[in-house]
């Protein structure tokens, strides 16, 4: 860590492009707990977070041309990243079938156990501000940002009508937003 | 559409979080390229965000650090540099020719990989990523079992632990309650109102007492009724049997209790007297009796 200069995010963004070790360091000293954060909240699971934050990392590595500070700020850009790498390994088949497995030989003690670590991240960021949503806007933003289904699937899993997926879960943003203020 | 309802549609917060479709985001591209507000409304949001996020980092382990860091000092060299690409380009010739492979074969193949410099490096991700999520699926199901058994191992060790952590407390309770009995008697026995009583064998009429060495001391406080008992010398009560004090108040044994002789209760608190004239140690059947039977072993009086 040692380093104490501390980069605008222009300065930074420009740095990254050329391949600057010390601003990508920079950006994981400053953003690695963060994003960190998230995949523990999707996946729950330390050794499959450990994974994923390494690969998003090399991918922000990699694609940081691809980043276009016109469509929004450079930890969006990040955060939508690693939300998508989670979301990818937890509708992977690898990952349905390895908790397949878990269930077979001892669904309830997992169960109690999978959920200590997944309190631990709970009280925190967007999970947090959840809790002050109703219960029914919750399940919805609950499906569609934390398990990456779409508003189809959500209309299909709950059983009510698409448009009303798609009100809801706007009126719940809405809320977010207040909330996170 | 009135702009602040568009903005206030939600479809900001749908944008940010990537929950927006298509479409959608589209729009939205179009529109904050167009209104200042909407882009105001979105950095908003994007820097409310952040700041929660960063209040909620949990950082990860530095083993993490160190695998991104060397996969990505690799990578880059690569990707950024010709030059270090034409070092990368040598290297694997160097290894081919190295190899047992014929070397007019490999400098075909530098010949062939030479021209995109790029293709190199990501042919070599998409090998490295393939392998690497091959072993992922393979391992996962290992890692997982690993993960339930060491979750099973650590909570057993929680249990014993916890059971260790009640029996230390237990025991703490227990010490400090006999600290507390001791802080108690030496407080009584300080006292200055406290007489002292010492009760013999050779005191016992007509030389009754079984050992006439037996000895004993009654610390007697007569405003407040108190007494204790120590015992100097007694002979180790025969199975079925206690000792028992008595007072003797106005010429009649009262029973001040039984005791057995414990090395850990110096002194023990025996029942309050508000009177007597003597004090005498008998040996009675197991939990006393209501008038002395048994052989008297001790006298004093006061």
């Amino acid at each position: 860590m040692g380093s104490t200069i501390t980069y605008s995010e222009h300065q930074l963004v420009s740095l990254l492009k050329q391949r600057d070790n010390k601003a990508f360091e920079y950006l994981y000293d400053n953003y690695s707990g963060a994003l960190y954060n998230i995949v523990m909240q999707i996946l729950g699971d330390v050794d499959l977070a450990n994974d994923v934050l390494q690969e998003v990392f090399v991918n922000i590595w990699r694609k940081i041309e691809s980043y276009d500070s016109v469509k929004g700020r450079l930890f969006t850009w990040m955060l939508n990243i690693t939300r998508n790498a989670a979301i990818d390994v937890l509708r992977s088949k690898s990952y349905q079938n390895s908790q397949k497995n878990l269930s077979i030989s001892d669904q309830a003690e997992f169960d109690s156990g999978g959920k200590t670590s997944q309190l631990n991240v709970d009280n925190i960021g967007v999970r947090k501000v959840l809790e002050k949503l109703k219960s029914e806007q919750r399940v919805l933003i609950e499906l569609a940002y934390f398990k990456g289904y779409t508003h189809e699937e959500i209309a299909e899993i709950e059983s009510i009508p698409l448009g009303t997926v798609k009100t809801r879960i706007r009126s719940a943003l809405i809320q977010l937003r207040e909330h996170l203020k | 559409m009135n702009i602040n309802d568009y903005i206030s549609s939600g479809i900001v917060e749908s944008y940010v979080l990537g929950l927006a479709d298509e479409a959608e985001r589209t729009e939205f591209e179009s529109m904050s390229a167009k209104h200042d507000e909407v882009r105001a409304a979105r950095d908003l949001f994007e820097l409310s965000l952040e700041k929660q996020a960063l209040v909620g980092a949990v950082m990860p382990p530095a083993n993490v650090k160190a695998a991104i860091f060397a996969t990505v000092t690799q990578t880059g060299a690569s990707v950024a540099d010709d030059n270090i690409a034409d070092q990368g380009l040598e290297k694997s010739t160097a290894a081919s020719a190295g190899s047992t492979g014929s070397s007019s074969k490999s400098f075909s193949q530098s010949a062939d990989v030479a021209t995109p410099a790029r293709v190199i490096s990501t042919s070599g991700w998409a090998k490295y990523l393939a392998a690497a999520s091959v072993l992922l699926l393979v391992g996962s199901t290992i890692l997982n079992f690993y993960l339930f058994n060491q979750y099973k191992a650590y909570s057993e060790r929680y249990v014993n632990l916890l059971a260790s952590q009640t029996q230390l407390a237990n025991n703490n309770r227990a010490l400090q309650t006999s600290v507390d009995t001791y802080r108690n008697t030496i407080a009584a026995l300080s006292d200055p109102k406290m007489s002292i009583i010492k009760m013999v064998g050779t005191k016992v009429p007509n030389n009754g007492s079984p050992d006439p060495a037996s000895m004993a001391t009654i610390y007697w406080n007569k405003q407040s009724a108190e007494v204790y008992l120590m015992v100097n010398n007694l002979p180790k009560a025969t199975s079925g049997k206690q000792y028992q004090l008595w007072a003797i108040v106005k010429g009649k044994p009262v029973s001040a209790g039984v005791f057995d002789i414990n090395p850990a209760d110096s002194v023990l608190k025996m029942n309050n007297m508000p009177a007597a004239e003597a004090f005498a140690v008998t040996l009675e059947t197991t939990g006393g009796s209501e008038s002395p039977k048994g052989a008297m072993y001790v006298l004093g009086a006061i």
